[in-house]
């Protein structure tokens, strides 16, 4: 998913507040909890339609703040406050990406042409993750397309080890290189 | 062109062979947005700035804004293939062109690809250079000294331009720009007779920037009449191509000539025209949501000149000592950008920003042009600040004064207008510049070796032509070149090869003046009497 620098920026502050206060794993099961919430189409419309005024919206996000800590009320109200509802909408995605950051994890896919078993994705994830210098929970993730081998996707890296990606490179060297006369 | 299937085959079998589909860690990216031959891309995060970007579907672009998020990028091909959620790859190489000899005599775009219909350009991939390159420093280069020519008698008498100058040519449309330059490339034939495998051939390179399809056909056509083409490149980025093609096709020309310049050759570079190179990078950053600042151009405006042209230089016999990217030195690059003026106004944002850059300017004038006065050149305001250490010393001692004697003739012509009782030195002032203006006139298409220049300059100088009516001058001047090439032509051999002009070849030259204007009848006593 991706995750504009504002909402970067956002996440980033709440994060580092609520690890300042020792109260990180709190807000982090709140973040969860309104990342659920907020996924969901009745709230989602709320938060992003321009017509609904700032009172209303407010209303609809106190129910799904009820029990958080005063950390993450304050956050959800400064954002609504500022028009910053698109925040909201990506807060999970970012913190996510926040907490595999600190542990110096990163999450990717691993694409075949057919499903691979277990033992094999994580000898991938532990050869790439060496070669990235960083712990790498993968997925996998068939694509047909690739005919064989595999091709590692992690953050905005790409290792690509298919067969049509071979393919493709050789096409482009063949479009390339320069025909005599 | 013709294809050979069994070489075909082989080469293809060959790469195959070798090929090895290393499989390399790459940057990828997700089209954010695309629009107006733009693209936004989120990722890509080593990506360097003009660093060329693989999209979908054989779609190439460049990337022009790192922002914290994003990649601002243009798209040099078709940008409906490429959509909303694409991945775009980095390809770890900034856009490079061709270069070398092999481009000589041809038409490409500005990614150096060939447009003229002659088949491929065999260059290799170790030909390739990225497009843009740090300009010679202070200690690899030295003053320019050696004279271009460019053939034409305005510009070589009055306002000379050395190797490695930049001058630039200015003037409203249809002031005869172009044909300066047309010109002056013909000219550069006498340097080698044309043989582009001549250390002393000077190679030219003419960056067509938005110009009609038509008017860069006319010029390939013209060039190629002359046999000028053999040792010409055209880089052509037309009004129907991508403005970022546009803009970046000055920087591709400037690549090649620099190949030539690092062997040790003489080239020279014509961007014509830096305005519309100027609209359409306007148009790129608008897009890219860069600030506009005057008149709407981006901040930067200025630098995309000045780099463009700091690279023209005249490079030093010892440069290869003090950086191998030379491998011969004192090669040079001669820098003629044109600007185009609206209703003449100089002091425009984009035509006060190249002036102050470059080492001097060519004015053309829209009123001289209409009055018949071509080449348009407004004496008065054009300088060449290298002057007369781009001059031969022949040319140094007979045109000395000319300029501003010119010049000065053209006010007093303004006034004179208005009366008739003029004193007898302002008189000859007037019949001594009405005379030089007729010398200095010239067509299309034939420029003037030098020694001839001096020859007629020299007599119409000397006040030689004061006598012979406005209107039969250019019939004199013909008869008198004849004339001299005949009986005298030690005269021009010995210019060519001292540089300088001796006692007796003045006199040869005052003889044969005397003789062409009593063989013509051209005194305006006999005249009168005549009539
Ligand atoms: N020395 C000359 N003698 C006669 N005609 C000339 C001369 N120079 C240019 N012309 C003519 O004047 C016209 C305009 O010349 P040219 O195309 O070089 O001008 P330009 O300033 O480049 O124009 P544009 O603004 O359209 O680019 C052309 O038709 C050309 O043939
Ligand atoms: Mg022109």
């Amino acid at each position: 998913m991706i995750v504009d620098a504002v909402t970067a920026r956002w996440a980033g502050a709440l994060y580092g507040l609520a690890a300042k206060q020792g109260v990180l794993s709190t807000v982090v099961a709140d973040v969860e909890r309104l990342g659920v919430e907020f996924a969901r189409p009745e709230v989602r419309r709320v938060l992003q339609n321009p017509r609904i005024d700032a009172a209303t919206r407010r209303g609809a996000v106190a129910a799904c703040l009820r029990g958080a800590h005063v950390l993450t009320q304050n956050f959800v109200g400064l954002a609504l406050d500022r028009g910053r509802e698109e925040v909201l909408v990506g807060l999970s995605a970012a913190f996510r990406r926040r907490i595999l950051l600190d542990a110096g994890q990163v999450e990717g896919f691993v694409e075949t042409a057919r499903p691979i078993d277990p033992a094999d994705l994580a000898r991938v994830a532990s050869d790439f993750g060496r070669l990235l210098g960083q712990k790498l929970i993968l997925k996998n993730r068939v694509v047909p397309e690739l005919i064989g081998g595999a091709r590692v996707i992690a953050g905005n890296r790409m290792l690509d080890g298919s067969v049509s990606g071979r393919l493709e490179g050789l096409r482009r060297r063949l479009q390339e290189v320069q025909l005599p006369g | 062109m013709e294809l050979r299937p069994a070489e075909v085959t082989s080469i293809l079998e060959k790469e195959i062979e070798k090929y090895k589909g290393e499989t390399s860690m790459q940057s990828i990216g997700t089209v954010l947005s695309v629009g107006d031959g733009v693209a936004r891309v989120y990722g890509l995060d080593d990506c360097v700035m003009n660093e060329l970007l693989e999209f979908p579907n054989g779609v190439r672009g460049v990337a022009l804004n790192l922002e914290e998020d994003n990649v601002g990028c243009v798209l040099l091909g078709d940008a409906t293939k490429v959509k909303e959620g694409d991945t775009v790859r980095s390809t770890g190489r900034v856009i490079s062109v061709p270069t070398g000899d092999k481009l000589l005599g041809r038409v490409v775009n500005g990614l150096g690809d060939p447009i003229d219909g002659k088949g491929t350009l065999g260059t290799t991939e170790s030909d390739l250079r990225p497009i843009e390159s740090p300009a010679p420093s202070v200690v690899e280069r030295e003053p320019v000294k050696e004279p271009l020519q460019t053939g034409i008698k305005a510009i070589d008498a009055m306002i000379p331009i050395g190797r490695g100058q930049r001058e630039l040519i200015i003037g409203d449309r249809q002031t005869g720009k172009t044909a300066l330059c047309i010109d002056t490339i013909i000219n550069q034939k006498t340097t080698a007779g044309g043989d582009p495998k001549d250390p002393e051939q000077v190679i030219c390179i003419y960056v067509a920037v938005g110009q009609k399809q038509s008017t860069i056909v006319d010029v390939q056509r013209r060039l190629e009449k002359a046999g000028a083409m053999p040792y010409t490149i055209i880089v052509a980025a037309s009004a129907n191509d991508e403005a970022s093609l546009q803009y970046l096709a000055c920087y591709a020309g400037v690549a090649m000539g620099e190949r030539f310049r690092d062997e040790g050759r003489h080239v020279v570079i014509f961007y014509d025209d830096l305005y519309k190179q100027a609209l359409a990078y306007r148009q790129v950053m608008l897009l890219l949501r860069r600030p506009p600042g005057r008149e709407a151009f981006p901040g930067d405006v200025f630098n995309l000149h000045s780099r463009l042209l700091e690279r023209a230089a005249k490079i030093s016999r010892d440069a290869p000592k003090i950086n191998p990217r030379y491998k011969k030195g004192g090669g040079s690059i001669t820098a003629l950008p044109i600007v185009e003026t609206q209703e003449g106004d100089v002091a425009a944002y984009i035509p006060t920003n190249v002036i102050s850059i470059t080492d001097g300017q060519i004015f053309l004038e829209s009123a001289l042009f209409n009055a018949g006065i071509r080449p348009a050149v407004n004496a008065g305001i054009s300088v060449s600040r290298v002057g007369g250490s781009a001059q031969i010393s022949a040319m140094k001692k007979i045109a000395g004064g000319l300029r501003l004697g010119l010049a000065s003739y053209r006010a007093l012509a303004a006034f004179a207008q208005f009366g008739s009782d003029l004193d007898k030195a302002t008189q000859q002032e007037l019949t001594r510049g009405e005379r030089l203006t007729e010398i200095l006139k010239q067509g299309q298409y034939v420029p003037m070796p030098v020694e001839q220049q001096i020859l007629i300059i020299y007599v119409a100088n000397a006040g030689r032509l004061d006598d012979v009516p406005a209107r039969r001058v250019p019939e004199v001047e013909k008869a008198y070149l004849r004339a001299m090439g005949e009986q005298h032509p030690e005269v021009a051999e010995e210019i060519k090869k001292t540089k300088n002009v001796s006692d007796a070849g003045r006199a040869a030259m005052d003889k044969v003046i005397a003789a062409v204007k009593i063989q013509l009848n051209t005194t305006p006593s006999k005249t009168a009497a005549k009539a």
